[in-house]
Formats: C-alpha cells, structure tokens, sequence
C-alpha cells in the first residue's frame, strides 16, 4: 500500500507546462529521490506534495486522504529547504521547537524533552541555547533537519539539502540522512540533480525530464538498465556507439555483429540505433593478458592517471569517437601509454540497446 | 602612515569645517546660553541653573512640552500604523518588476515644497474648505459625532476643523508617511520567503505565520520608522505655526517666542536642550524596548 500516491499531476505557470501527467506512488518508510537537471520539474513536484503549489489538474493523496486542496499547515509533510530557512529570531532551540507549539496535549516539559531529543538525533545536542545565527552551514542544516523531525511528520521532504555544503561535509550528511531514515522509519523524499548522492542514498529513483517522469527504477537497476539515451547520459557515464539492426542481428561499430538476444535490451524494430556500455563494463587486456570473450582492437588516444583508477580514451577501429574505459590499478597491471595497441575484452551482456 | 593621516585630514577638511562652524558650534553655544539668564535687556553671564529651575516647574512650558510629545507620538503612531499595511503591499503584494515604480509614486509628494503641502491642508480644513463643505453638504451630524468621539473640533459642529491639534496631527501624519513607509519596507524586503513557508509548513496559518516571524523580523523597520518619524515631529516648528491654532501649538513654537518674541534667548536655549534631551531618552528607549521583544541579541 502506498503512502502518498500522485494521479494524473499537471502544472501550468501561465503558458508554462511544468508537470506533464505525473503518475506517482511511494510506499511509507521508503527513500524515494527525484533526480534530474535543473528546471525539469523536480522542485514544483516536490512543493505540490507539500502544498506549496497548487496543482492545474490531478489529485494529490497522502495516507488515503485527498490532500489536494488541503493547505502546507494541515498536511502530514515537514521540509527542509534548501536555503535551510532557520528563523534568525530565534534561538536554535526555539526553532526545533517552532512547530510544537500547536501541540497542546504536551506541556512545556515534554516539548522541552523532545527538543533536547531531536538535538541529540541530529548530532547537535547541548547547541539549544546558541543563536541560530552563529551557526555553520553543515549546522544549520541539521537544525532544520531537527526542526522537521521533532514534529514526527509521516513523509519529510527535501529540497537539494546538501548542494550548499561543501564535498567532504556531503558526503558525510549523505551517510547520515540514511542512518536518519532508517532511524526514524518515515518516507524520505529527496529532491537533488546529483546523480551520485541520488544513486548512494535512495531506494527508489524517479529521474524527470521536460516535467515528465522518463524513468522509476531501483538504483541498480538505473543505472544497469536505463530506458533510453538521455537517462544513460544523465546517471554516470555511458559510450555510445551506432549500430543497424537486422533479422535479429545488432551490428555495432568497432564491436561487430551479435546477436540481440544476447543484449541487455532487445529491440523491436530493424534499422539505425545506438549501443551503449559503461566504462567499467569493459576491460582493457595488458599484453600478455588473453581473454577468452570477445575482443576488440583499437589505439591508446588518452590516459587520465587518478591514482586507484585509470580512464582510458580507446579509439575502436572503425570509429570515429573514442570510447571511455575505465580500470582499476590493481598491483601488477601496467598503465598503457597513448598511442599503445588496445585490446579490448567485452560482453554482449553487458550492453544497452536503445531504440 | 603619517601621509596617510594627513591627506585623510585634508580630504575630509571642507565637510568637516562645515559641521564643527554650523552644527557643533551653535549647539555648544546653545548649552552655554540655557546656564545663563536674561537679566532685561542684557545676558547675566553667570552660570545658574535657574532657567532649568523654572521651565521644569512652570506648568506652561511642561504643559507645551507634554503637547508636543503627545501630537507626535499619535503623529508617529498613527504613520507608522498606516505605513506598514502601504510596505507590507509593496513589499510582498507588488510584483518584483513593479516595485520601484511603487515607491516612486510614493515619494511624489516630496516633489512639492514642504510649506506648499501645509497650505493645501489650510485648503482642506479651513472653514469654507473642503472638507467643511463636504460635511455641510451630506449633513452630518458632526456635534453628536464630536461628543461620542471626543474631539474637539467636532464638538463645535461646522466651525473649522483648523487651528486645532488635530489640524497638526494630520498635517504631519501625511508629511512623514514615505519616511515610514521606505524603512520598514526595506525590513519586509530582506525577509527571506522561505522563512514564512517554514512556518507554514511547520502548522502556522498565514495569520500566526505574520505574528511569529514577518512582524519580528521586520521590528527593526518598524522601530527605524517610530523614530525617524518621532524625533523630527517634536521639534516641528512650521506645521504648529500654520495649522495649529492656539490649541496646537508645540515646543519649537515656544522656543521661537522665547528668542525673537520674548527676547529671552537664555530660557529659549534652555527649552531646546531640556526638548533635545527628552527625546534622546524616548529614543534609546524604544531601542532598548525593541531589543528586548524582538529577542536578537546584540
């Protein structure tokens, strides 16, 4: 059973269609990222869920009750905002403890103790009497985390909550967000255009285009598996290479012919089309070394040396844009030089077809 | 350094001159005077604090001072009221691409002349003015209005609304509006926007929302206007003068009489600085006030 379930969003801004027929549904306790590049439509999906803005047609419904018309102030949801938006005014235990104010079944004591309890989740205990202002940008984020998690909300949405922090600070709030979630147990819906915080964190992945949703999948099976080119492009890196389709058979540039049930994907129809394969999928024979796969020939046309990894610019013969491959530098494996001889062991499982 | 310092000085020369010849030395002057007395026709230059003695037991002079801080508080109060639902609309109302042309229109009235805004009010208010003509002409009852309300004017019916604390009252109220509409606007302005969906989102309605964060955040506009407003409206001189009447006039007036009428400058400089330091108080005052409820720390 799905905790919020979205049918048939649309969203106009004057002549702007901003939400084309969104269809959604996240199940409760789930982390459920949408991802995609600016102005696709994320962030206005992710405010029609907390009632920020209204939608042009479609319902809205969050555990079986239609929340559509219903007002930010009486929906089930809490926000992080981006800008973190902490109250100036207030100290950082007065703005934990914002919200609580409306909850009269507790006195001052309890809504105190739940404070002090929501400080301590988010690693800020003993921080209640400072000024919010005094804050650095990782605390302020987890006051505002604080602030939504007190109030015990049955989905916390969040609005591109780590783009401000700097990479180290990231990557460390990335681990702790999961540890949160699992923590409290409620929906995480996470809004953000970084593919790797989105592919690390989440159990779902919506990933938006042009105010339409172009792939729901699992993060594995996102990246393994993606429905067409520009979602390919979008998570990670992808190469591509042009191919005809004939009676059953994909001849790819550099990489010749092979059969499409052997293929990731199977198309239904002959002609011109595109394979595609990440670049750790392929690996890159020393010489001396022998595969007993399939393998093909091609020249060094550049070396990226990042110390644990190499990545490797391959021109196949009979192509015309290199290929990217990626290798680990595992002891005893030599880093080829530009220009060197390439041979290059492959597998047709592990190639997309697109259509 | 020491060219530094020298070029600094010679720079800042000329405004500097300025200010210590025409501001700091009359109010240095001014001290001076209100510790010495008039004695007839000459200055008795001993130091004595007589003068002070006098205008704080005299009831004239405490009564006119209270005047004035009573016309200009309801002045302020009243501005600032009306300013801040003019700021509100311009600030959160008025689309962005529209907003400068809003307070442009708003400071029109600067255009005129000061004194000529005094005489359309005269216009407005005087016997056969326009507002006069207005009540005589729909027939309001304006003595049973008067006597439920309490104002005086109204009370003797179709006489003029002019010469009157009132008079001044409105005069004033409508000069300083754009003094107090710009600061808390510009307060308004710099409220981040995702502060208010914060509180909705955290179960405020759009009223407790503007009680608990727009009205603290913007408490320093409102206190920057209470005092633009306040500290010139005490000292006002011309408007009393104009508008005012017998019943409305204020301490710059009696300062005026004291120098050029009376020829009592000693008592007139006394006045001044006994007024000065008056509103020095309510102002650090309001500050301090406004420090306490709005909770920022220094």
């Amino acid at each position: 059973m799905s905790l919020i379930s979205l049918r048939g969003i649309e969203k106009y801004y004057g002549t702007y269609h901003a939400l084309r027929g969104i269809d959604l549904d996240i199940g409760a306790g789930e982390f459920f990222s949408l991802l995609g590049p600016s102005g696709c439509g994320k962030t206005t999906l992710l405010r029609v869920i907390a009632g920020f803005e209204g939608v042009s047609e479609g319902t809205v419904t969050i555990s079986d009750r239609d929340m559509t018309r219903v007002p930010p102030n009486k929906r089930p949801t809490n926000m992080v905002f981006q800008s973190y938006a902490i109250f100036p005014h207030l100290t950082v235990a007065q703005n934990v403890a914002f919200g609580l104010r409306r909850r009269s079944d507790l006195n001052r004591q309890a809504k105190d103790t739940l404070v002090e309890e929501a400080l301590d989740m988010v690693g800020l205990g003993g921080f209640g009497a400072r000024a919010s202002t005094a804050l650095s940008g990782g605390q302020r984020q987890r006051v505002a985390l604080a602030r939504a998690l007190v109030l015990r909300p049955k989905v916390l949405l969040l609005d591109e909550p780590l783009s401000a922090l700097d990479k180290k600070m990231r990557e460390q709030m990335q681990v702790e967000l999961i540890r949160l979630q699992r923590q409290v147990g409620i929906t995480f819906i996470l809004v953000t255009h970084d593919q790797e915080e989105a592919l690390v964190m989440s159990d779902r992945i919506a990933v938006m285009f042009d105010g339409k949703i172009a792939q729901l999948a699992e993060a594995e099976a996102l990246y393994r598996r993606p429905v067409s080119r520009r979602v390919a492009e979008f998570i990670g890196v992808m190469n591509f290479l042009p191919a005809t389709v004939a009676d059953g058979v994909v001849d790819a540039q550099g990489l010749g012919k092979i059969v499409v049930e052997d293929l990731q994907s199977e198309a239904t129809t002959d002609g011109e089309t595109m394979v595609g394969f990440r670049p750790e999928t392929a690996t890159l024979l020393f010489p001396g070394q022998d595969s007993e796969g399939r393998v093909a020939r091609g020249t060094v046309s550049e070396v990226v040396y990042y110390g644990d990894m190499t990545y490797y610019d391959v021109r196949l013969d009979g192509c015309e844009r290199p290929v990217r491959i990626s290798m680990r530098n595992v002891f005893g494996r030599p880093v080829l030089d530009i220009g060197a001889e390439a041979r290059l062991a492959w597998s047709p499982g592990a190639l997309t077809l697109f259509r | 350094m020491q060219q530094e310092t020298t070029r600094g000085l010679t720079l800042i020369a000329p405004p500097l001159l300025y200010a210590v010849a025409l501001m700091a030395g009359p109010l240095l002057a001014i001290v001076v005077f209100s510790f010495w007395t008039q004695d007839y026709l000459t200055i008795d230059r001993t130091l004595t604090l007589a003068n002070y003695r006098e205008a704080l037991s005299d009831p004239i002079y405490r009564a006119i001072l209270l005047r004035s801080l009573w016309i200009s508080g309801l002045v302020t109060l009243i501005t600032v009221a009306l300013a801040f639902p003019v700021a509100y609309f311009v600030s959160f109302h008025v689309d962005p691409s529209k907003k400068s042309l809003w307070l442009f229109l708003i400071t029109i009235p600067f255009w005129t002349s000061y004194l000529l805004r005094i005489f359309l009010w005269k216009v407005m208010l005087g016997f056969n003015g326009v507002l006069n003509s207005i009540f005589a002409y729909i027939n309001i009852p304006l003595e049973a209005l008067g006597n439920a309300t309490g104002i005086a004017w109204l009370q003797e019916g179709l006489s003029a609304p002019l010469y009157s604390a009132s008079a001044v009252v409105l005069t004033l109220s409508h000069a300083f509006a754009p003094f107090a509409i710009l600061p808390i606007f510009v307060a308004l302005e710099k409220i981040d926007r995702s502060l208010l969906e914060a509180a909705r989102d955290l179960g405020e309605t759009a009223v407790t929302t503007f009680l608990r964060v727009t009205l603290p955040l913007a408490a320093p506009g409102v206190v920057a206007a209470l005092l633009i407003v306040f500290i010139p409206t005490v000292g006002d001189y011309v408007t009393p003068a104009q508008v005012g009447g017998p019943g409305g006039l204020m301490i710059a007036n009696m300062i005026q009489t004291q120098f050029l009428g009376l020829n009592n400058a000693p008592m007139g400089a006394t006045l001044a600085v006994l007024a000065m330091l008056v509103v020095t108080v309510i102002a650090l005052a309001t500050i301090w006030l406004a420090r306490r409820l709005s909770g920022v720390r220094p």
